[in-house]
């Protein structure tokens, strides 16, 4: 209830009434819809561009790739997504009342990082004595949102996941996250912190009021 | 090509074609269409190990060959088509293999998910299919769908423009749905009604997998089934497909048993796989097929069994409805889906739909509003016309199997409209009277119904398809009728053994107390066999009756659902009387059943704009007020916003049934800009607006400077609101701007969306920034006034 809360703009103290709305919200949508994901592992070469997925022919451009990635020899990329189901859900719930598709959609977002959270519990099984980094996604620091394409093209996204990214790099069903995360043998720091590593940054009620999280 | 040559016995296709060329060194992510031209000597070489194996249908290398996916090779779907044919009937060559076209997916999402319509992608699948045919191919295979509407625009493309057989084949989770949401009986029925020569399931999964769907497959259709599963499942740390042809073959042959009769491979599969396959299936024959022969409809989400009472909604039809027939004339789909959702909350299991009215373009309204319902509600439709144009249109853009209502013992109409019903595999209803009107007794009306039947079977049209009507006269003007119609349903079921449909609320016409007549006599004639009740399902009593009836004829096990709708219904009741509530304060707290009773309350002493004005607008802007501070948040204010829109929602019903003029303070344009698919924060602002009385023109989401310049012209617009939620698409807001600058008064425009500043709000041009709906009002006031 913490996340959706907080991509309402809701700081502090709730109301019970809206509690209870947003709980209904979360009941109506876990029951409905599974967030579902593909991931694939892919050893590093560091080059010239920076680190590279072998066999993909695919450079990780950019310094926040080059430093997350520093310390490791492989790759995961993952592609989680809420689905088609979720913007049917969203377009019922609209007709019912915007409140209701504003609390759908907030427990949305939370649902997908869900989602990202168990894909990353099963690599971490199946790397056992790997640690991870953080996971960043195109479009944080300077990591080129351009990526979206070919992080899905090389996971068959569209096939596997019904997932599109549009000419406007826009993924469609709107609850899907690419991420990147590093494997390596060396504990990693945290270094994802602060607005410009978040995926609400864009969104965010907080950031648009000049103040953060705090998260 | 001969048909029975998928009917009779079993039939080999051929495996991968992508995966193997990766294993063979095309990089992941490069199009395979191109090898046709670039490569065309390794492709023979797969085809031939393909028939050496054993495989008797090859598919054409065709299949991303679709505009949308050739967009920037250089070459045009005609010529990858007569290359991809030509290069399998070379290898074809002196041997009896097929070639089949092969059509994907256009790698497009379609409306309502994506921003493709259904006619454009129709019209992309008929190129292909057309160069297909001119190239030669013996056969069609539509492949890895998972979208039945995509699905249907392809095989309505193939069975209208070009005369080859036709396997459609669809990809499913294994929780038996496709990403979309498709069911197996929906696909089946659906595609099967369309004309499909074949259908099955082919990639996602492994034949393990696999199996319980293509048996639930084979239960719901009488065409012969195809399966062409994956090796198994990819493992993420390599990216192999984990099952080998062995283990693949063995998991593959229980759908043998299961009906499946057409065999192949999808991903990870080669040769050696389809090897092993014509191996063990050489002197297999099929064993006989056991079909759910049942009558049905459904949406792509929602199948529908016909069988015990499925109740149809009835409040979509703008006859004697004032409210309806003005949003129909005004064009307000956004009302029709309202009527929608609460039948679907009231629990109807079909919507009728009817738009006909004076003034009303049914050809153009009747596929509207069908397209506006599928994209919120899932449950499947009854389209209600006797205009052909209307429900062929209709039927067209219909994203299921939909019912017809409907047609008459007339010959004529029969042999206007069941032609239609037959090419969309549709149900239809047939209602007892003909050119010589109703006949009075009940042998005279199943002897129209005996007639309606005869022709449909004529046409093609199964049995379980027909729905007999034997049409509800009014009590109060001719008594004896109430028997007669109860008499003919009896008949109907018991001689005809049809599905049976009946409006009941006619029969109470004229008469106090109408309720306690009609429920009456929907029970009565749920007891003479009525299965398929028209009703208004908002009526709670009428709801009640046929649930209390499911529990006394056993549909309902067990009273399951009979206890589950009255739990709570005590403690409901129970709640103290909301007596003291002011208007004002259910706006506050979004109380909109409240606000609603409370302002028609206030109508009968205080005229609309009044309302509006003085009680309406202030609530809701203490609301706001709130929310700027802090100490409301978006729900609430959104709440608030929703009990506004039930406040004006009594006071346009007060104004429709006067004939007064609505109240109308001002239109402004609202869109999402070009790339721009996702639109709940245009949506948000758009509610809230509308909720302070500004008419709202929504241009929708992925809108071109165009459409937003030929509005703001046309219509005189003099406020414009634009949203852009990525930084790639602020060059498209921009663009927007600058074209409606070139007008000579241009509007004002206000922009917002998640990536926008009022800093690039500035450099772009735009007269206003605003952070959220609130700011949105507080800008109209200026420009529209309050």
């Amino acid at each position: 209830m913490k996340e959706p809360l907080r991509y309402l703009g809701v700081n502090g103290e709730a109301d019970p009434a809206l509690l209870a709305q947003l709980s209904a919200a979360a009941d109506k949508l876990t029951g409905a819809v599974t967030p579902r994901y593909i991931w694939r592992a892919f050893s590093l070469a560091f080059g010239p561009e920076g680190p590279a997925l072998e066999g993909a022919g695919l450079a990780l451009p950019g310094a926040l790739a080059a430093k997350m990635l520093s310390e490791c020899a492989q790759a995961v990329l993952l592609v989680c997504t809420l689905g088609a189901g979720f913007e049917a859900l969203l377009r019922a719930e609209q007709a019912r009342g915007m409140a209701r598709a504003a609390l759908l959609d907030a427990c949305g977002s939370a649902w997908v990082e869900a989602g990202c959270d168990e894909a990353e519990a099963e690599v971490s099984a199946r790397f056992p004595g790997l640690y991870r980094t953080d996971r960043f996604s195109p479009g944080y620091g300077d990591l080129p949102l351009a990526l979206q394409k070919d992080v899905c093209a090389l996971l068959d996204a569209p096939r596997r996941l019904g997932v599109q990214v549009t000419d406007s790099l826009l993924l469609n069903p709107s609850k899907t996250v690419t991420a990147v995360i590093g494997l390596s043998d060396r504990p990693q720091p945290a270094r994802v912190r602060g607005c410009g590593f978040c995926n609400l940054r864009e969104n965010c009620q907080y950031r648009k009021g000049g103040k953060t999280c705090g998260a | 090509m001969e048909l029975d040559f998928l009917h009779n016995g079993l039939v080999i296709l051929d495996g991968a074609m992508g995966t193997v060329l990766q294993q063979r060194g095309l990089p992941p992510g490069d199009k395979p269409e191109l090898l046709n031209f670039t490569n065309p000597d390794l492709l023979r070489s797969i085809y031939r190990e393909y028939i050496g194996a054993g495989s008797q249908i090859l598919c054409a290398n065709t299949f991303g060959a679709s505009a949308p996916k050739l967009a920037g090779t250089g070459y045009t779907v005609d010529q990858v088509v007569s290359a991809a044919v030509a290069i399998a009937r070379e290898a074809a060559a002196g041997t009896d293999t097929k070639v089949s076209l092969d059509m994907g997916p256009l790698g497009e999402l379609l409306e309502p998910l994506g921003t493709l319509s259904f006619e454009r992608a129709y019209g992309y699948f008929k190129e292909i299919a057309l160069a297909g045919e001119r190239a030669g191919a013996d056969l069609v295979s539509i492949e890895t769908m998972t979208d039945l509407y995509e699905a249907k625009a392809a095989l309505l493309a193939v069975k209208e423009n070009i005369s080859l057989p036709v396997l459609v084949t669809m990809s499913f989770e294994q929780s038996g749905r496709t990403f979309t949401g498709c069911t197996i009986p929906s696909m089946a029925r659906t595609l099967e009604g369309l004309g499909a020569d074949a259908v099955g399931l082919n990639c996602s999964l492994g034949p393990d997998l696999l199996a319980p769907l293509l048996r639930e497959l084979c239960e719901n259709t009488r065409l012969p089934v195809v399966a062409k599963p994956n090796a198994g499942l990819p493992d993420p740390a390599t990216g192999k497909y984990g099952m080998g042809p062995e283990e693949f073959v063995a998991a593959l042959l229980p759908c043998l048993e299961a009906g499946v009769t057409i065999f192949g491979g999808c991903c990870g599969t080669s040769p050696d796989y389809i090897r092993a396959l014509a191996a063990a299936l050489r002197g297999k024959t099929p064993p006989p097929r056991t079909y759910r022969s049942t009558g049905f409809v459904c949406s792509a989400m929602t199948p529908c069994f016909l069988g015990g009472v499925r109740v149809i909604g009835e409040r979509i039809n703008p006859t004697g409805k004032k409210r309806l027939q003005q949003a129909l004339l005004e064009n307000d789909l956004d009302y029709v889906l309202d009527l929608a959702v609460q039948q679907e909350d009231a629990g109807a299991d079909i919507l009728d739909v009817n738009v006909g009215h004076p003034g009303v373009d049914e050809v153009s309204m009747l596929p509207q509003v069908v397209k506006k319902i599928q994209s919120a509600v899932p449950l499947p439709l009854q389209l209600d016309s006797t205009n052909p144009e209307a429900l062929e249109a209709a039927l067209r853009v219909y994203n299921g199997k939909a019912a017809v209502n409907s047609v008459n013992g007339e010959r004529a109409v029969l042999d206007r409209i069941l032609p239609i019903v037959k090419k969309y595999g549709a149900s239809v209803v047939g209602l007892c009277l003909d050119e010589n009107g109703i006949p009075p007794t009940a042998e005279g009306r199943v002897a129209i119904a005996r007639r309606i039947l005869d022709a449909a079977l004529g046409y093609g049209i199964p049995a379980e398809d027909v729905w007999i009507d034997c049409l509800t006269l009014t009590v109060s003007a001719q008594q004896e009728q109430g028997l007669e119609t109860l008499k003919a349903v009896r008949m109907v079921r018991e001689e005809l053994g049809l599905q049976t449909v009946l409006g009941v609320s006619n029969i109470s016409f004229g008469l106090p107390n109408r309720a306690a007549v009609t429920r009456s006599f929907l029970t009565q004639a749920l007891a003479a066999g009525l299965t398929l009740p028209i009703l208004n399902p908002n009526q709670r009593e009428m709801m009640d009756a046929v649930a209390a009836f499911k529990v006394l004829s056993g549909e309902d096990a067990g009273c399951r659902a009979y206890i589950a709708r009255f739990a709570g219904a005590a403690s409901a009741q129970a709640a103290p009387k909301a007596s003291a509530l002011t208007l004002e304060e259910a706006v506050a707290r979004g109380l909109e059943g409240d606000a609603g009773r409370l302002a028609k309350e206030a109508l009968r002493t205080q005229d609309g704009l009044s309302l509006v004005e003085n009680r309406l607008i202030p609530a809701l802007d203490k609301v706001g007020a709130d929310y700027e501070a802090g100490r409301a948040f978006l729900p609430q204010l959104l709440s608030a916003a929703q009990a506004a829109q039930a406040v004006f929602e009594s006071v346009k019903t007060a104004i429709a049934e006067s004939g007064g003029a609505p109240v109308k303070k001002g239109k402004f344009v609202i869109a999402t800009v070009k790339g721009d698919i996702h639109d709940i924060g245009k949506n948000i602002v758009r509610t809230v607006m509308e909720n302070y009385g500004y008419e709202a023109v929504d241009l929708g989401r992925d809108v071109p400077p165009e459409v937003i310049l030929d509005t703001v012209k046309a219509q005189n617009i003099r406020l414009v609101g634009l949203s852009a939620l990525m930084t790639t698409t602020l060059p498209a807001m921009e663009a927007t701007i600058k074209l409606l600058h070139t007008l000579e008064e241009p509007p004002v425009i206000w922009v917002g969306g998640a990536v926008v500043t009022p800093d690039f709000a500035a450099r772009m041009g735009a007269d206003h920034y605003a952070r959220d709906a609130r700011q949105s009002v507080d800008i109209a006031r200026r420009v529209l006034g309050s």
